[in-house]
């Protein structure tokens, strides 16, 4: 449970800071998505532009979790 | 898997095993009045009016405070924002960060203790369960007991009341966004467009848990604030103290026996202290970065020390100072003022003055030039040399405004077509301008030029000069 927090607590947070950051300066309908104008209302876009973000966050406090493991749990395996 | 650190010096925690979030012990905090309690009462009365509240106040015919996304616009009381406005943003979290950092210095964790979110709405969660469970020892009589009629139709209750206004603040927190007339309407009917219920349901399921379920946790292990409090804090911080030297010897004895005559200190050892913490730690074993700087232990003690007819503050706020060279409180008071809180409160006041400058001479008609990519410049039909501009034209205020443009800078320099045009309240309009100069009135080459946009209303005088170039070519 802990591991869990650990992961998507802090790229929660992160991914907040990213979000505001990111469209304060992009406008959602200035986004192109694989070569069309994204068409979904700005809200949707908001808020798949979040979990965006905390996916990708989570992924990096994943993979710090990953290797910060020691020399002696790796050798138990 | 690491363990969560505690700060130097401090005793910690128990140690938490790893495969859980909830460290210790399940905590039944008794509830505490007094001084310390009334104040953190007033925070939350007045932080939740104003957050409940704020949406539902109109200005200018519209909602008062509305961060409306979909138009791109934040609306509070007079002002409206536009992206291009990220700067006062930036100001105000700096604002924010300098305000923390200077009233950490003084007064430890305030913030934590009495205005936190966190702390705010695990009070008033707290509050509903004592109204519903009861008190801290019935609390954990429930708890220990086994599934009944009667402990299913409390637990239901609580989470069925905790529900609701989890419920009720996931809506506020969407009607700070979403304008809440359209979500009243939808409301009625029950129709909430898909993201909004989302919303509203994540937002209330944090509360939920964040106040109801992990309460104590997201401070020790999930708030990064706490754990780098610490270097804000020095000797002259005043932070929640037992004072060691008059309690100690601790230990039982009868009411109104005199300390010394049985040769103990003051603390009558009845963990009171540690009963009412929030946070579950026992304050006696000195300052711990768990300590989220409630004063809950400050009014329990005061009122045991009352009973026992001994002075009150065993435990109070205090400084490290203060309490090694036994300064009395105008002593503390006078080392409020020293280098630290000078710089903090000197930057804070300096970066509220240039917020509230910048606010007060706000132009409210702005300009960007962009100067038409396709061609830089043409020759038209009596010999003129063209250049096209797109102006976009931010109109600030929540009225239309005609305007009207001009140009100079180089000599025969002139608009071709439309000079005038009407702005709609409050938006951005985008005029393209095809400007014309002589085709020998400068050497060929890139040219300063200026348009000045100015408002033609009556009793508006605002006037804004961009500089742009005008290219001729060879």
């Amino acid at each position: 449970m802990l591991k869990w927090i650990l992961i998507l607590w802090p790229s929660f947070l992160v991914a907040g800071i990213a979000e505001v950051l990111f469209f304060t300066i992009i406008d959602p309908q200035e986004l192109y998505l694989l070569g069309e104008p994204v068409e979904f209302s700005k809200i949707a876009t908001y808020s798949i532009g979040f979990f965006g973000f905390w996916l990708v966050c989570a992924a990096s406090s994943l993979t710090t979790l990953f290797l910060q493991r020691g020399p002696e749990e790796l050798n138990r395996r | 898997m690491a363990k969560p650190a505690a700060a130097p010096g401090s005793t910690g925690p128990e140690t938490p095993p790893d495969d859980s979030l909830y460290v210790s012990r399940k905590l039944f905090v008794r509830s505490t009045s007094g001084y310390f309690a009334n104040w953190r009462w007033i925070l939350v009365w007045f932080t939740q009016i104003l957050y409940y509240g704020l949406p539902w106040l109109t200005w200018n015919d519209r909602q008062a405070v509305l961060l409306h996304l979909t138009e791109r616009k934040f609306y509070i009381f007079g002002w409206v924002f536009w992206p291009q406005d990220v700067f006062y943003l930036a100001i105000l979290l700096i604002i924010s960060a300098y305000a923390l950092f200077f009233f950490t210095a003084i007064a430890g964790r305030l913030w934590c203790g009495y205005a936190c979110p966190q702390t705010v709405y695990t009070e008033i969660f707290m509050w509903l369960e004592e109204k519903i469970e009861g008190d801290h020892n019935k609390r954990r009589k429930l708890d220990a007991a086994p599934m009944d009629g009667r402990k299913f139709r409390l637990r239901a209750t609580k989470y069925a009341v905790w529900g609701l206004v989890a419920l009720w603040t996931g809506f506020t927190f969407v009607a700070y966004f979403s304008p809440l007339e359209e979500l009243l309407q939808s409301a009625r009917s029950l129709s909430f467009g898909p993201w909004e219920t989302f919303w509203i349901l994540f937002y209330g399921a944090f509360t939920f848990a964040f106040a109801g379920v992990m309460r104590e946790q997201v401070c020790l292990y999930m708030c990064p604030y706490a754990r780098f409090q610490g270097v804000m804090f020095d000797p002259d911080t005043l932070v929640i103290t037992y004072d060691e030297s008059r309690g100690e010897p601790r230990g039982t004895r009868k009411k109104g026996v005199d300390p010394a005559s049985v040769g103990k200190g003051d603390c009558i050892d009845c963990g009171i202290c540690v009963q009412v913490c929030p946070t579950g730690i026992d304050i006696r074993k000195g300052l711990q970065y768990e300590c989220i700087g409630c004063a809950a232990c400050v009014d329990a003690c005061d009122q045991v020390m009352d009973k026992m007819n001994y002075p009150r503050g065993l435990i109070r706020y205090s400084t490290e100072n203060a309490l090694k060279k036994k300064w009395g409180k105008k002593d503390i008071l006078t080392h409020i003022a020293r280098p630290r809180t000078l710089i903090y409160g000197g930057l804070l006041a300096l970066i509220c003055l240039a917020m509230v400058y910048g606010l007060a001479t706000r132009s409210d008609l702005r300009v960007d030039i962009i100067r038409d990519r396709a061609t830089l410049a043409r020759e038209v039909a009596d010999g003129a040399i063209e250049n096209v501009y797109r102006l976009q034209v931010i109109n600030m205020v929540e009225h239309p405004r005609d305007i009207s443009l001009s140009v100079s800078g180089l000599d025969g320099i002139r608009i071709d077509g439309e000079h005038v045009v009407t702005l709609p309240a409050a938006t951005t309009e985008t005029v393209t301008v095809q400007v014309r100069v002589p085709s020998d009135a400068a050497s060929p080459g890139s040219h300063d030029i200026f348009f000045e946009v100015g408002v033609t209303d009556a009793g508006d005088t605002t006037v804004v000069r961009e500089r742009t170039t005008f290219i001729l070519p060879r």
